[in-house]
């Protein structure tokens, strides 16, 4: 896609719009020098959720190998209620992939021999055709191979793009990508992933079984299900996401939809710090922040009293019927000048 | 995508004779918006070539074995299930009369022509697969639609276990997917149609204003796959029939 010069000059082109500037000044960070000379090659590491990889420890821009898998398979949408999901990498949301601004991303999707449908990827991180949809239309058993210049730091949704499009994003092909901006993400105790997403199926929430997916329902955007990480019941109880008192907490975020907004809120305590949509413009000091279908915020938190932290859509319908609800359980020493419960 | 003709002499013997069906002239609706298409008169198998008519092929056309196809023609996993040149092997035999699979659009070429028969192009599969079936209790759409949301059976099923039609036409959809001889002139990529409408329509708009039917998931799950085709992959799902036209 990039040729070596191709570089030199998009390097010589970005530095006439240099500005040291921070932020609230309306300037893409992209606008600003990006070192593109590449140092090595790594692969990247990939997780599944609510697991995120490693903060990048190299400081130049790398060409990064990153392979992901298109897979179908039946797994629990709840306890007693099974669905056909169609994923990246196995499992709802698809792997993270964390890269470096500047960082040329060697891109590999394959279609498992198995799957029944082609599949491709369009990842919001990307400049260029289809987000690399046209570059990805995959056949089961095959692969497809592309390359693109991680320009923009933020955190992207990435999701199947073939068509029709709200099936396969129905079924749960969707995940997220983190380009650390160079200077490297600022350092927190703990980063967790979540992403929303909706099911639509022929019968009610948690009816047993394998169930259908109902496109009536996709249409009238009316889903049964309204999920963080692709199951009920994914991160409460004993899969709530742990934390300590004192520690700081980040949250990657995402809403894959395919249609709904999520108002992102954490049930007991505030935002110390939203990336909002996921971009460079912080904002702090929030209560709810605005996840949009295809869209993604990054949110931190500070730990002060030993609580469980319910995460919803504060679309509360959405939390109470239809699943939208996880959860991190903070353990630590109580802290009365924050907060006591007071005996009558 | 360049068709070029594959180099290989046909043996005289053309085996199992396979029921053809008439189907009637008509009007092929093309599902990305496009010149209505008139259909001629043609006969179409009334199955998928089955593991058992391609083993005959194999035999009579030995550049079509396993061990001897080369790789343009027909990529690593072509007959992979195959437990040789010329055996579907012990834990297969249940296969013989399932279709065939794991073939190239080069290999389906070949056997139709050996059988004096041609691929059917997307217009006549896509008119023949539209015919109303006579023993479903769904709607068509909603059962294609089942069928794509199952993972692949470990062993799949037989000829004429799905569904007829009413030109007694089995399994056109439900069992797998099937060869055409134009499979990517529909749904082309930029490279081989020089320009990008046909990937606006799949891709953008999550699916594409000037298609047919906007709620006609099934179509669009099929044109995606014929699009991620080309001519040497061997996949499993992914067969062929053969038609004769009139
Ligand atoms: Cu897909």
């Amino acid at each position: 896609m990039f040729t070596k010069n191709n570089f030199f000059l998009l390097a010589l082109l970005l530095s006439f719009s240099f500005y040291s500037c921070k932020s609230n000044t309306g300037q893409s960070t992209a606008d600003n020098k990006i070192d593109t000379v590449l140092t090595g090659t790594v692969t990247a590491e990939l997780t599944v959720a609510p697991e995120v990889p490693k903060p990048l420890t190299y400081t130049s821009p790398k060409r990064v190998k990153v392979e992901l898998t298109c897979v179908e398979k039946v797994m629990e949408l709840s306890d007693s209620t099974q669905y056909t999901f169609w994923t990246f990498g196995g499992h709802v949301p698809g792997q993270f992939i964390r890269v470096r601004q500047g960082d040329l991303v060697d891109f590999t999707l394959k279609n498992a021999p198995d799957s029944k449908n082609s599949h491709s990827i369009d990842l919001h991180a990307v400049i260029g055709p289809g987000g690399g949809a046209e570059a990805t239309n995959t056949a089961p058993g095959q692969a497809t191979h592309f390359e693109f210049r991680a320009l923009h730091p933020g955190l992207y949704v990435y999701h199947c793009a073939t068509a029709p499009v709200p099936l396969h994003i129905a079924n749960g092909m969707y995940g997220l990508i983190l380009v650390e901006p160079q200077g490297g993400m600022p350092k927190v105790d703990r980063e967790y992933y979540l992403m929303q997403g909706e099911f639509y199926t022929k019968n009610k929430f948690e009816a047993k079984g394998l169930q259908e997916f109902d496109e009536e329902k996709a249409m009238a955007e009316n889903p049964d299900y309204v999920l963080f990480n692709g199951r009920v019941r994914s991160a409460t109880g004993a899969k709530a996401l742990p934390a300590k008192v004192g520690e700081t907490v980040r949250l990657y975020v995402g809403n894959g939809g395919p249609n709904l907004i999520s108002s992102f809120h954490p049930i007991g305590q505030i935002f110390t710090k939203v990336y909002m949509e996921g971009g460079s413009e912080i904002n702090t000091d929030v209560q709810t922040t605005l996840v949009p279908a295809g869209g993604a915020a990054i949110a931190e938190m500070k730990m002060h009293v030993p609580e469980v932290i319910n995460l919803v859509d504060h679309s509360i319908f959405r939390a109470f019927n239809k699943g939208a609800i996880a959860q991190i359980k903070v353990t630590g020493e109580e802290n009365p000048a924050i907060f006591r419960k007071v005996k009558q | 995508m360049v068709f070029f003709t594959v180099p290989v002499t046909y043996s005289q013997t053309t085996g199992t004779v396979r029921k053809m069906q008439k189907v009637p002239a008509g009007i092929y609706y093309p599902f990305f918006s496009g010149n209505n298409e008139k259909v001629n008169s043609f006969l179409m198998d009334e199955t998928a070539v089955t593991n058992a008519e391609y083993l005959e092929f194999v035999k009579a056309n030995p550049a079509w074995r396993k061990s001897q196809v080369k790789r343009i023609y027909a990529d690593a996993n072509y007959l992979r299930y195959w437990e040789s040149d010329l055996e579907i092997g012990k834990n297969n035999r249940a296969l013989l009369n399932s279709p065939v699979v794991y073939v190239s659009w080069f290999a389906a070429k070949a056997y139709c022509a050996w059988k004096n028969k041609k691929l059917p192009s997307v217009a006549q599969w896509e008119y023949a697969a539209s015919a109303k079936p006579v023993n479903l209790k769904t709607g068509l759409t909603e059962y294609i639609l089942a069928w794509n949301a199952q993972p692949n059976p470990k062993m799949l099923p037989n000829v004429k276990s799905t569904y007829k039609n009413i030109y007694s036409i089995y399994d056109m959809h439900g069992l797998i997917w099937e060869w055409t001889s134009d499979f990517n002139s529909y749904t082309g990529s930029v490279d081989s149609k020089g320009n990008g409408q046909e990937e606006f329509n799949n891709f953008c708009g999550a699916g594409g204003a000037n298609v047919k039917n906007k709620k006609d998931y099934a179509s669009f799950l099929r044109y995606s796959y014929r699009g991620s085709l080309k001519g040497n992959y061997c996949i499993a799902n992914l067969g062929f029939r053969c038609i004769k036209n009139l």
